[in-house]
């Protein structure tokens, strides 16, 4: 037959045109949609390779909030806020204290001598007993606090809201701001699409910021200085995704990074150097699309992950 | 000789030019179809409202009667091109025209082809009212070909210049498959019209092969359907036209009364033989041979029985068609939904099912679903009458055709297939 790879190759035309105009019929039919094409489809991700995972979950503390949205560790205490209350409780679970407000804190920080309670507008100052001791009211109404630290008698505090770090004295008075910009082109300044702009300071006394837009941990000198930074953009396990990740930080003894972010759930660590060391927790181990946990670490450098979706304090140890 | 080299290798360079230019267009579509997402998403707002979704504005009508004209004078060219002129050049150039004002400008739309759909609806249907422009590009080239052929094949149509650039190396197909795959497009006419006529669907416009390419934003599966047709019609020249094309249904007919139509030659033929294989199209009738009208007593018997056959072939069709109706009828998203709440109850619980979901959620309580239903079905039963006994007579006409004898003495264009493209003439030696 002259042709016979054109014809052989019309044949297999023809056969195209009719599959996809009988397929397209078809699928156009109320029960026979197609999946949603437009969905993100995450679960690779959310596979992690066990010899990733340095730590192991060694406990549970249920909790009795509702919405818990904050913890700190000082001492040998955990703090945790939510609802409109503030629990301190022993690592065994035992509750030592419990502080009530007249509205929802977002965040807490004890230092050796006082606890700071954050709102959405507001501080509230109290006394390792929890003891009120004052109230920091001279936010604007688009503040939106979700961080607080204090060194050396100076209390910093992330406004998610306004994009900037607020520093006061421990009297209340305003000591300044940092943007987090500069001539430098290096410095963009805090990109913060979401109430997640966590803030803290490591066992050096050095002062790390999270830029979540950027995927990014700054180390700010106290006057707002960027001194370093590392950054890792990505949805792989090595790398933060998203429009603000991490959510939530703190440091070990050592000095690395502990790390938490919404979306895809997950723990991780960093050395003090930014490098991915490994997993504390897989998405596996919490809620799909749940919270951030916020997290805690004890003198030991066990981690306390503060579960919102199943309402527990999840303690993470080293394996 | 060595002329004829040269000749040889510059069409061949031709082709290739024309090869690597679809492979290119064709990857250029391909592109941009990656996408990212974030995840997760913001949630601060910023300030940003979204505007209220509005209706954009109708085309003005200024513009839409611009349309109008522009096919006015492009069929005009064309059939003055193709009668007059006789300038296959002239046809190529005004071919290329059409492609990018009706095609890439208007984006296919508005569409003679698919004015068969508005015009039926409008009259099954009392609500719905076409427009004078619709209705002129339906009419207008059917009111040409009547006179001048289908020279809005030729020019005027940016489905066929899409197709009629891109011929590379065209096979002439046997008698047999063309007769057979010429049915298709009676097919596709048939169920365009009953569809469009129960408002189903406008199924021609859903399967334009070429429309998501004019417009650069078809479907994946769009897309294939379009290459495939490019690439098909690299080797069967015109395959949408030939084998699909319902309006061509429509201009076959009125071409055949057609008052003046392209010739192969300007005067008497000479019977040269050299515009035979001219036609991409297989649409040049041969002389008849002698033999073939000798038997002329066979012939009668047979044709009187195919003829008398018809009426059993309009019959068979319209029964056939009317049983099928509940079949056809499913194609009708109503009919469809309701069958669907009625044989699966437990589909209303599926978050996931948007038609469902939006049907619930319209406050239409199930009854009124179903009679909307029945109402429809009904029309696909009368459609389905009328729809099958329109096949049975195609069938039967098709089959009185393969016995009816028309002598021909010389080589002549087939006045319903032709598309008065002109590469015909241009093989004629005789030019006065």
């Amino acid at each position: 037959m002259k042709n016979k790879g054109i014809v052989f190759f019309l044949i297999i035309l023809a056969v195209v045109i009719v599959a996809v105009v009988a397929i397209d019929f078809n699928a156009s039919k109320p029960d026979k949609q197609p999946a949603n094409p437009y969905a993100f489809n995450v679960d690779p991700f959310s596979r992690i390779d066990t010899a990733l995972i340095l730590f192991k979950e060694s406990r549970d503390l249920a909790i009795s909030f509702s919405e818990p949205t904050g913890i700190s560790f000082r001492g040998d205490e955990l703090f945790v806020v939510g609802d409109q209350k503030m629990q301190i409780i022993e690592p065994t679970g035992k509750l030592m204290n419990e502080v009530s407000f007249d509205q929802k804190p977002t965040c807490v920080y004890a230092s050796a001598e006082k606890i700071f309670v954050g709102f959405r507008k507001s501080i509230t100052i109290l006394s390792r007993d929890g003891v009120k001791i004052a109230d920091w009211n001279s936010f604007s109404d688009s503040t939106v606090i979700t961080s607080i630290a204090e060194k050396s008698g100076i209390v910093f505090v992330a406004d998610a809201g306004k994009r900037i770090i607020r520093k006061f004295s421990f009297d209340g008075k305003a000591q300044g701001e940092i943007e987090g910009k500069s001539g430098n082109d290096q410095i963009h300044g805090f990109i913060i699409p979401s109430p997640y702009f966590d803030l803290a300071f490591n066992t050096d006394g050095e002062l790390w910021v999270v830029n979540p837009g950027k995927h990014s941990l700054e180390n700010y000198t106290v006057d707002g200085k960027l001194r370093t930074w590392w950054q890792a953009s990505s949805i792989k396990i090595e790398g933060f995704s998203g429009c603000c990740n991490p959510a939530h930080f703190a440091f070990l003894p050592d000095g690395s990074f502990i790390t938490s972010e919404k979306g895809l759930i997950r723990i991780k660590t960093y050395k003090p150097s930014g490098e991915f060391s490994g997993v504390v927790a897989a998405p596996s181990k919490f809620t799909e699309n749940g919270h951030a946990p916020d997290l805690a670490i004890d003198n030991q450098g066990n981690i306390y992950a503060l579960d919102a979706d199943k309402k527990m304090l999840r303690l993470f140890v080293k394996k | 000789m060595k002329c004829k080299l040269m000749l040889d290798r510059y069409l061949q360079m031709k082709n290739w030019i024309k090869i690597t230019l679809v492979f290119a267009f064709l990857m250029f579509n391909l592109a941009g179809m990656a996408q990212k997402q974030r995840f997760p998403k913001p949630e601060f707002g910023t300030g940003y409202s979204q505007p209220t979704p509005v209706t954009p504005e109708p085309r003005a009508l200024a513009l839409e009667y611009t349309d109008v004209v522009v096919l006015l004078i492009v069929l005009s060219l064309a059939s003055w091109f193709a009668i007059r002129k006789r300038s296959r050049k002239g046809l190529l150039w005004l071919s290329v025209f059409t492609l990018l004002y009706f095609g890439f400008y208007r984006n296919g739309c508005i569409c003679s082809i698919g004015s068969i759909q508005n015009v039926s609806l409008t009259l099954f249907d009392p609500g719905y009212a076409i427009s004078i422009t619709t209705l002129l590009f339906f009419l207008l080239p059917l009111i040409f070909t009547l006179y001048f052929g289908r020279t809005f094949c030729a020019g005027a149509c940016p489905l066929g210049a899409m197709q009629d650039l891109l011929i590379i190396k065209p096979l002439s197909l046997p008698e047999w498959l063309r007769k057979t795959l010429g049915v298709i497009p009676y097919l596709y006419l048939t169920f365009a019209i009953l569809f469009a006529a129960t408002g189903t669907d406008f199924i021609i416009c859903r399967y334009d092969p070429f429309v998501g390419i004019f417009r650069m934003d078809a479907e994946f599966h769009m897309v294939v359907l379009g290459i495939a047709f490019i690439l098909m019609g690299m080797f069967v020249a015109r395959p949408y036209c030939r084998f699909l094309c319902p309006y061509g249904v429509l201009l076959n007919w009125m071409s055949r009364f057609s008052k003046y139509h392209l010739s192969i030659t300007p005067a008497a033929c000479i019977q040269c033989k050299l515009c035979s294989d001219s036609c991409p199209f297989d649409a040049i009738d041969y002389p008849t041979d002698e033999k073939q009208s000798k038997n002329t007593k066979w012939g009668v018997n047979r044709f009187l029985v195919y003829a008398l056959l018809i009426p059993l072939w309009i019959f068979i069709g319209g029964f056939a068609g009317s049983k099928a109706h509940t079949w056809i009828s499913k194609a009708n998203p109503t009919v469809y939904l309701a069958e669907l709440l009625l044989s699966k109850p437990e589909v209303r619980n599926d978050q996931k099912n948007l038609d469902v979901q939006a049907f619930l959620s319209s406050g239409k309580s199930l009854e009124t679903l179903v009679k909307e239903a029945t109402v429809i079905r009904q029309k696909f039963y009368s459609g389905g009458w009328i729809a099958g006994g329109f096949i049975g007579l195609v069938i039967g006409m098709t089959l009185l055709g393969q016995v009816v004898y028309r002598k021909k003495n010389d080589y002549q264009p087939h006045k319903g297939n032709c598309f008065s493209c002109g590469r015909c003439m241009n093989f004629c030696p005789v030019k006065k």
